[in-house]
């Protein structure tokens, strides 16, 4: 077979997503909007769950009250991204995952830090970032990343 | 205040962006380049005969190579069909309108295509069409390039003609 020139196209594939939350994760999320708090709730067994459920993971009870906790937290696990891909990473520079229980919260958050990446570890000390008030839309990015607190 | 709001966010938006960057390979773009001068090309299996469309490298049948290219026909015969009823977003067709398999003059497989001028309960299974084009100048190597295809109004192939180029 003769040698063609390679045929090129750049094709993009998108699935525009519409949630729905649910009556828990969404007054979670309004707390984040509307008010700069983070909510969990109080669940048998497991004491206070952020994000909340709703129920137990143990026994299935209902998990209805609601506990307030702290913007500030410790990391429990790290995972850096070194080359984040445009379109799928909320940053273009390097970043990292983290999980972080929050004070006053029994279970760990996923979320993002931006900066100062080298210097975390298990166990670091972070707060949140919150997004500009003219710019909460009732998303996990209200909370726009966590910082490293400076010691 | 001891709780969050009453009314909760309803709904969140979650994009799923894939941006592909596609090369179509040798024989991929020797079938797209030939669509610009309203030719098909399909690929003759060396061991069977059978002519695939859009040509493949190998038959998937017999797994021998599919070397020779041929070109088919750009008529053919409806050899299955469905009635979309659902709009697609991206794709601005007036309701409902019929997709097909249609196997072309010289192929031993179907393509998928739009068929247009006639109603969509006009259509049935052994219906000749043939394809339209966009006009010359106007063809720049893709599947757009055939329009969509409608009848032809020859008489219907007979059942055995096409029950095995689905």
């Amino acid at each position: 077979m003769a040698e063609i020139p390679p045929l090129h196209q750049e094709v993009v594939l998108e699935f525009p997503y519409k949630h729905s939350t649910g009556p828990v994760i969404g007054r979670f999320l309004a707390g984040l909007k509307e008010q700069k708090k983070i909510w969990g709730q109080r669940v048998r067994g497991q004491g206070v769950v952020v994000p909340p459920l709703g129920y137990s993971e143990l026994d299935g009870s209902a998990g209805d009250e609601w506990v307030e906790v702290q913007p500030t937290g410790t990391v429990t696990a790290v995972a850096v991204v070194h080359e984040p891909i445009e379109g799928l990473h909320p940053f273009t520079t390097p970043f990292a995952f983290v999980l972080v229980r929050l004070d006053g919260a029994d279970t760990a958050l996923a979320h993002v830090v931006k900066d100062d990446v080298a210097r975390l570890r298990v166990g670091t000390r972070v707060e949140a970032v919150w997004a500009p008030d003219d710019q909460r839309q009732g998303t996990i990015r209200d909370i726009a990343c966590f910082r490293i607190v400076a010691t | 205040m001891a709780e969050p709001p009453r009314e909760p966010i309803k709904y969140v938006d979650a994009l799923v962006r894939l941006p592909y960057h596609y090369v179509a390979g040798d024989c991929r773009a020797r079938y797209l380049r030939a669509l610009k001068d309203k030719k098909i090309l399909g690929a003759r299996c060396s061991e069977t005969g059978k002519v695939f469309v859009p040509p493949l490298v190998n038959s998937p049948e017999s797994l021998a190579p599919a070397d020779e290219f041929v070109e088919v026909a750009d008529r053919g015969v409806v050899t299955t069909f469905c009635i979309v009823n659902i709009p697609v977003i991206g794709r601005a067709l007036e309701l409902p309108y019929v997709v097909a398999s249609i196997a072309l003059d010289g192929a031993d497989i179907s393509i998928h295509a739009l068929i247009q001028e006639c109603k969509p309960e006009e259509v049935r299974m052994g219906m000749r069409v043939e394809a339209v084009w966009k006009p010359d100048g106007e063809r720049e190597g893709s599947h757009e390039d055939i329009l969509h295809f409608r009848p032809t109004g020859e008489p219907d192939m007979p059942r055995e003609g096409f029950i095995n180029r689905l």
